[in-house]
């Protein structure tokens, strides 16, 4: 039996070991567009752009890795076609391959701007590990870095670039930073953390237009704000590579709609990591489609499990990380502004935040410089134990009394 | 060479509760577990971060930033996304005194 696995990204590769360790003679193919071995992301907008060692984070596995665990791996290969009743593929160079079963990784694309002046080649976003090199390169000239999206890419680009020496502005449309994924109070504190650090940022600032100025660069229309600036980097999100999908008559809706194990709706197609959207079942079977490193690390095992006709592996409690200027933010769960947030400070710059629900069940946690406390929140919001917000509140209690 | 170094007073030592230090150049998480104490590397192996500012439980150290988990005894890495082991140093316990050789 052979599985081709489109997109060797995170996804991919994690999809190709778990068949692997799940099943000695599976046939795995792994076929990457771009012309690196498996990489992971979250390195791009922090190590790779500060030139620091990103340790085991970038590439995670050895070249060798592949071979030895006989995962046939093809970069540079770009699929042209999905044949789903011929159970094959077509690559662009026009190399039709036969699967059993196929797995769509696709991942996602960088959202781009759509305003007057956004295809000046000066405006970048950031997606691949040819991306970051290419900013970190343009970053060592010291440009006037505008940053367009407080959510988490943006910052981390923003925070990068002001530790290399720019100066840096952020424009975000919202009226706080990382508005889908913190709560209001820990935003504000990520707001006070870039101002300290001299970025220039401006809420509330929706971008209108780009336009180049006679000295060379370029101003940033937007909101109540006009930003000078000799760069700009997009982090708006991303959009979700499913256009092979859809030719291929696979129902898609913002992201390949999947099963909680990753089957499409065609018999025999799978999609996994951030290009599926499936029912998570810690919004009560919602369909979902996570941009996040975890997702890429656990679904594709799903994925190969269903392959094999195995059952899904145990829910995890989701879980999301920022890196910005020396903090270390974690997200667990579901840390929705209307729940009601239990601030644990433990000293100026480490915080635990958990939002309960109006029974008092932990449903999300947000964690500053204290990732000590996050297995203990996991199993809080896991276990959905009745809390008094009260005596959680209290700081010198150990979260571990609570579980 | 490797030499012993002083690092705590035993009685400091509370079970489960990793002591961060530095030797040189070197970074050492030192934890108390029932059979004894152990000295491992205090970087994650994954992205810099020291463990000795994690969770520590079942012999087991939890990097803070992103939940690599390592085995406290032997210095192995259990959990992605570290892949890579830490190392480990030998310790004695002298006059009251904890020592760890590196």
């Amino acid at each position: 039996m052979r599985t081709v696995i489109i997109g060797a990204g995170q996804a991919g590769r994690r999809c190709a070991e778990a068949l692997r360790e799940l099943d000695a003679a599976a046939g795995i193919l792994l076929l990457g567009e771009e012309a690196h071995p498996p990489y992971d992301r979250p390195p791009l907008s922090k190590a790779v752009l500060l030139g620091t060692d990103p340790g085991n984070g970038l590439f995670v596995r050895a070249a060798e890795f592949y071979a030895e665990r006989r995962i046939d791996l093809r970069l540079g290969t770009r699929v042209a076609a999905i044949h789903p009743a011929a159970r094959a593929v077509e690559t662009a160079a026009g190399e039709r391959i036969g699967w059993d079963h196929l797995v769509l990784a696709t991942g996602a694309r960088a959202r781009r701007l759509r305003i007057p002046g956004a295809e000046d080649p000066r405006v970048l976003t950031l997606r691949t590990l040819e991306d970051a090199e290419g900013l970190k390169a343009r970053l060592a000239a010291r440009p006037r870095l505008a940053v367009v999206g407080g959510g988490l890419i943006g910052l981390e680009v923003a925070a990068s670039a002001r530790q290399l020496g720019c100066a840096v502005s952020v424009l975000e449309a919202a009226d706080r930073l990382m508005a889908r994924c913190v709560p209001p109070a820990i935003g504000a504190r990520y707001a006070a953390l870039h101002r300290g650090h001299g970025v220039d940022l401006h809420l509330s600032c929706a971008l209108r237009a780009i336009e180049p100025t006679p000295d060379g660069g370029l101003l940033l229309i937007g909101d109540g704000a006009r930003i000078a600036a000799d760069l700009v980097v997009a982090g708006i999100g991303g959009v979700p590579e499913t256009a092979l999908a859809e030719a291929a008559g696979i129902a898609v809706q913002d992201g390949i709609l999947t099963d909680a194990q990753g089957r499409t709706s065609i018999p025999g197609i799978f999609a996994a990591g951030e290009v599926a959207r499936f029912p998570h079942p810690f919004w009560g079977g919602r369909a979902m489609r996570l941009e996040a490193w975890q997702v890429a690390q656990t679904q594709p095992a799903a994925v190969a499990r269903a392959i094999l006709g195995m059952d899904a592996p145990p829910d995890e409690v989701p879980w999301h990380w920022t890196d910005q200027f020396g903090w270390n933010l974690q997200v667990l769960g579901d840390p929705d502004p209307s729940l009601t947030l239990v601030q644990r400070a433990e000293g100026e710059h480490r915080l635990t935040a958990i939002a309960l629900d109006a029974a008092g069940r932990a449903r999300g946690a947000v964690l500053i410089n204290n990732g000590r406390d996050a297995t203990p929140c996991r199993r809080l919001i896991a276990g959905g134990k009745v809390l008094d917000a009260a005596a959680l509140a209290d700081a010198g209690t150990p979260l571990r009394s609570f579980l | 060479m490797a030499d012993w170094h002083r690092v705590a007073a035993e009685a400091e030592l509370k079970p489960e509760t990793p002591l961060g230090i530095r030797i040189g150049d070197v970074q050492v998480a030192v934890v108390r577990l029932a059979d004894g104490i152990f000295a491992i590397n205090d970087v994650c192996t994954h992205e810099f971060a020291l463990l000795s500012e994690g969770f520590c439980e079942d012999g087991k150290l939890e990097c803070p930033l992103h939940q690599a988990c390592f085995d406290i005894r032997t210095g192995r890495a259990l959990s992605e996304p570290a892949e890579v082991d830490v190392a480990t140093y030998p310790t004695k316990v002298e006059n009251g005194a904890v020592f760890v050789q590196v």
